[in-house]
């Protein structure tokens, strides 16, 4: 017998512009201890499907149909019955760790509370059990967290502690939504292998709602692809990849770039003077902290330290997790913030500290494109007005028609109907609005354009869309790339060279193909094992490198020096690794032997 | 967090400095002074008086000893208006009246205010919401220059249930009208502000994470989203109590209740500079003290808050 039946589930959700239907009539049932993928792109309906199971829809939200736990109806029960499902039957895990737990109450307050509900357990009894969890989850120092508030813990952390609260009961269930999705890849890694082995020691089953064909492949016996409310393919993990029937499953599998791939473009030769050159650039930001009467202000070393140099008609991806400097990079090589020190001279003039008139002759040639799509195009000017704004600055020659007609050839160009000049960028989907940000960026035909995390909010297969539309612009203008990205793969597939940045400082740079496959920093090499690769012979029997602790706090002073132990024992606690050009344009940083980095702590 | 408080008091005395030259500067700079009257004194007369009170002296040295006075011997001076009265008998006298029943609001309009908020985002789009919401926009829309006439047609004149002025040492009939007066309008904005706050707060992910964990509602609202949904009550309340403590002249004319607020607009009417300054000078020593038990407020709501 199945353990969680749905059969003929709808949710509606009525809007003021009339009922939506969210999920059309879909049936699937998940057995003891397998672990099911649901599949799919935003707003397919994969989490609204278990939201309304488990009776945690909005207000606004309607379910009919059945779901069954254990043979029993629960959908629509009132909220006492459900409560009794509810992390004790079926736990639940999200997306957000940041943001998931309440936080002004403690972990182990936050924990404790669903023993008291479930099974009235109170007292040492419960600490015991919570610590047990804890320590399961692998979180160091376990009892010392059951003090703290969620926002001394990492990411990672948090959502560890998400998973033990929701497994205090012993659950049949565990529904996780996209639990992965807001962590860094070798954190993700590690929380991929703690939900792969409570499933194995527990016989928990999982739920895994994911848009990432990697993560799947990883995780699950089976899947069902999702799209606008239905199941448009369902079957083994193995054969969906081995040989998916449906156009949307290939459509989803072939936007899934894969580092493993071995077709990035290849580096390109050395210039003589390069585009752009960075010069050992700093960015440090004052952080208060408290101690003494007045407090005290210590440097934050966003970037510490940073040389490369762009080539003509090159792209240079920067990788690196989160909190490693990446976007401060990016905003100082522009001038958006001031560098605290080092140069950055484009063609050969020196553009920091210059003059607000003075630096716009240049910021023609250097454009950025950012993350958020939405959040970055100003709400109250049509999508045509935002694009034609650099025109009005670095061409006032031109006239309204003028500047209408390129605004038109831009936006074809870029894939957006022309209709659409009057539209405003809450009217247009993600995609739409970031080709808008890709337009208004490449209207003056810029030289170099940085494209900070541009695809990283887009579901895949539009990912892949601005990727190649990315690519045939560098094609068609000859301009140079700056492609930063916490996703590998998409680096890979873009760059010609990758710089791999760690707390503000380069570990590792060099042709793109040969940091993929053949990457000499530790660190360089344990972010590449914890790339997922959407295909699950390969994934499943490839061996994680798994360095020893947590990401550290950029405020940690020993921190710099993670891959460098000798140093520190030695009492060097200011010491700079320095970069060595190990082969003909491939620099990596210095560091202990992996052996000894691997046995330390 | 001592330091902190520490920093933040001796912050407060450079503010407070530039708050009296400031005030003194501008009430000097307008036009009039405390005996101009519309039938001009004798010039023999007027200078005597000047010299009394120092108002012949250069600025300059009279702020000096103003400032002196006040550092030195914590003296705000005679009034230029009551003979025989200094600043201090009439703040003395003024300010518990005002305190009384500025504090008596200040509890009334945050109890009923945070109630009905709550009450109307748990039951959002039912009867009781729209029912605080259209009370919470009318008590607004009733400043307490509106609501003491009507009080006191209702109470004294129509009902004959409560008298209609007075403090009478602030019996409890005396005190009913002015906190009504007083609390309402408040109240309406609290009650918005804690509903919209808590309408966000229900939204949020760690809710639907207490919802996912079988909590029983009333647990998921009392213990996990009340006290960020207080958050921005609590920097709304800051400023509300410093301004209902200090009393407000519409209530003190209307219920006749003496309290300070109808003595500050009285001397600035009068330009009887001493009594002027001194008022604010407590105002804005009330306001460093609200401001800073705010921001101490804050770190119990919030862990993440540190001094």
């Amino acid at each position: 017998m199945s353990l969680f039946s749905i059969k003929d589930l709808s949710v509606r959700f009525n809007t003021p512009d009339g009922v939506v239907e969210a999920v059309k009539g879909i049936s699937f049932d998940i057995n003891p201890g397998e672990c099911l993928g649901i599949v799919g792109e935003s707003g397919s309906g994969k989490s609204q499907t278990f939201m309304a199971a488990m009776g945690l829809l909005p207000p606004a939200g309607h379910a009919s149909g059945s779901a069954m736990l254990n043979g029993k109806e629960i959908l629509n029960l009132p909220v006492n019955k459900l409560n009794k499902i509810r992390g004790d039957d079926v736990g639940m895990i999200f997306q957000d760790p940041l943001t998931a737990l309440t936080p002004h109450l403690r972990i182990g307050q936050q924990m404790r509370e669903v023993l008291q509900v479930h099974e009235g357990l109170q007292g040492s009894a419960a600490r015991g059990r919570c610590l047990d969890w804890l320590n399961r989850v692998r979180i160091p120092e376990a009892a010392r967290r059951l003090d703290q508030y969620p926002h001394e813990l990492s990411g990672g952390m948090r959502q560890r502690v998400m998973i033990a609260m929701s497994m205090l009961c012993n659950p049949k269930l565990l529904i996780a939504d996209e639990p992965t999705t807001a962590l860094d890849v070798t954190v993700q890694a590690d929380i991929l292998d703690l939900m792969v082995r409570l499933q194995k020691d527990e016989g928990t089953a999982i739920a895994l709602i994911t848009h990432d064909m990697g993560v799947v492949a990883r995780m699950c016996d089976r899947i069902q692809v999702m799209r606008m409310g239905q199941f448009v393919e369902a079957g083994e993990t193995r054969d969906i990849f081995r040989a998916p029937q449906h156009e949307y499953t290939r459509t989803l599998l072939d936007a899934m770039p894969r580092i493993d791939a071995g077709d990035a473009p290849k580096a390109l030769e050395k210039d003589d003077e390069p585009l752009l050159k960075v010069d050992n650039v700093q960015v440090h930001f004052p952080i208060h902290v408290s101690g003494g009467l007045f407090g005290r202000k210590v440097p934050l070393k966003a970037v510490d330290g940073v040389s490369f140099d762009i080539r003509k008609g090159e792209t240079l991806g920067v990788v690196g997790e989160s909190g490693c400097g990446k976007s401060t990079l990016a905003r100082a090589v522009l001038q958006l913030i001031e560098p605290s020190g080092g140069n950055v001279s484009w063609l050969g003039h020196p553009i920091v500290g210059l003059k607000r008139a003075e630096l716009n002759k240049y910021r023609k040639d250097l454009q950025i494109v950012f993350q958020d799509p939405l959040a970055s195009l100003d709400p109250r000017m049509t999508i045509s007005a935002s694009i034609a704004e650099p025109l009005k600055t670095y061409r006032p020659d031109l006239t309204e028609r003028e500047r209408k007609d390129m605004v038109a050839a831009m936006m074809e160009r870029v894939g957006l109907n022309a209709n659409m000049i009057n539209r405003y960028p809450h009217e247009l989907s993600g995609g739409q609005n970031q080709r808008v940000g890709i337009a208004r960026a490449m209207i003056n035909k810029p030289k170099l354009i940085i494209c900070d995390e541009a695809v990283s909010a887009l579901d895949v297969s539009i990912q892949a869309q601005i990727v190649e539309l990315l690519r045939e612009l560098q094609q068609e203008f000859g301009l140079s790339m700056i492609f930063i990205s916490h996703d590998l793969s998409v680096v890979r597939a873009v760059s010609n060279r990758i710089m791999v940045l760690y707390l503000g400082r380069i570990v590792e740079l060099g042709d793109g193909e040969v940091i993929c496959s053949d990457p000499i920093h530790p660190y360089t090499k344990s972010l590449i094992s914890a790339v997922p690769i959407p295909d699950p012979d390969v994934e499943r029997s490839r061996q994680r490198l798994k360095l020893p602790g947590e990401l550290p706090s950029p405020m940690d002073p020993k921190a710099a020096l993670r891959f460098l132990p000798s140093r520190l024992s030695t009492g060097e606690h200011d010491y700079v690794p320095q970069l060595s050009e190990v082969k003909p344009d491939h620099f990596v940083a210095e560091h202990d032997p992996l052996e000894t980095l691997m046995a330390g702590t | 967090m001592l330091a902190y408080c520490i920093r933040r008091l001796l912050i407060a005395i450079p503010t407070i400095l530039l708050l009296i030259v400031a005030c003194f500067f501008l009430m000097h700079f307008a036009p009039g002074g405390p005996f101009t009257s519309e039938r001009p004194l004798p010039p023999a007369v007027l200078a005597n008086i000047e010299a009394r009170y120092g108002l012949d002296q250069p600025l300059w040295k009279q702020l000096w000893d103003y400032l002196y006075n006040i550092v030195v011997h914590f003296d705000f001076g005679p009034s230029f208006k009551f003979k025989d009265r200094d600043v201090n008998d009439i703040i003395a006298q003024g300010f518990p009246i005002s305190l009384t029943y500025g504090s008596l609001s200040f509890l009334v309009a945050t109890a009923v205010g945070v109630s009905l908020g709550i009450a109307a985002a748990i039951r959002h789009n039912s009867w009781i919401d729209y029912f605080a919401v259209g009370l919470g926009i009318a008590a607004q829309a009733l400043p307490n220059f509106i609501m003491g006439p009507i009080l006191i047609l209702t109470f004294t004149l129509w009902l004959g249930w409560l008298p209609g002025g007075g403090w009478n040492g602030g019996q409890w009939q005396y005190l009913i009208m002015p906190v009504i007066a007083l609390a309402t309008s408040y109240m309406g904005s609290i009650a918005r502000i804690t509903r919209s706050s808590m309408l966000e707060v229900l939204n949020s992910n760690f809710i639907r994470t207490a919802r996912a964990k079988g909590l029983p509602t009333r647990t998921v609202i009392w213990r996990h989203a009340l006290k960020p949904t207080l958050l921005p009550v609590v920097s709304y309340l800051g400023p509300v109590f410093v301004y209902v403590l200090t009393g407000s002249v519409f209530v003190d004319i209307y219920f006749s209740t003496g309290g300070l607020g109808q003595a500050y607009v009285g001397s600035a009417l009068s330009r009887d500079y001493a009594v002027l300054l001194g008022v604010t000078i407590l105002y804005g020593a009330l306001t460093v003290i609200v401001n800073l038990l705010t921001d101490l407020a804050y770190a119990w709501f919030d862990p993440k808050i540190r001094y």
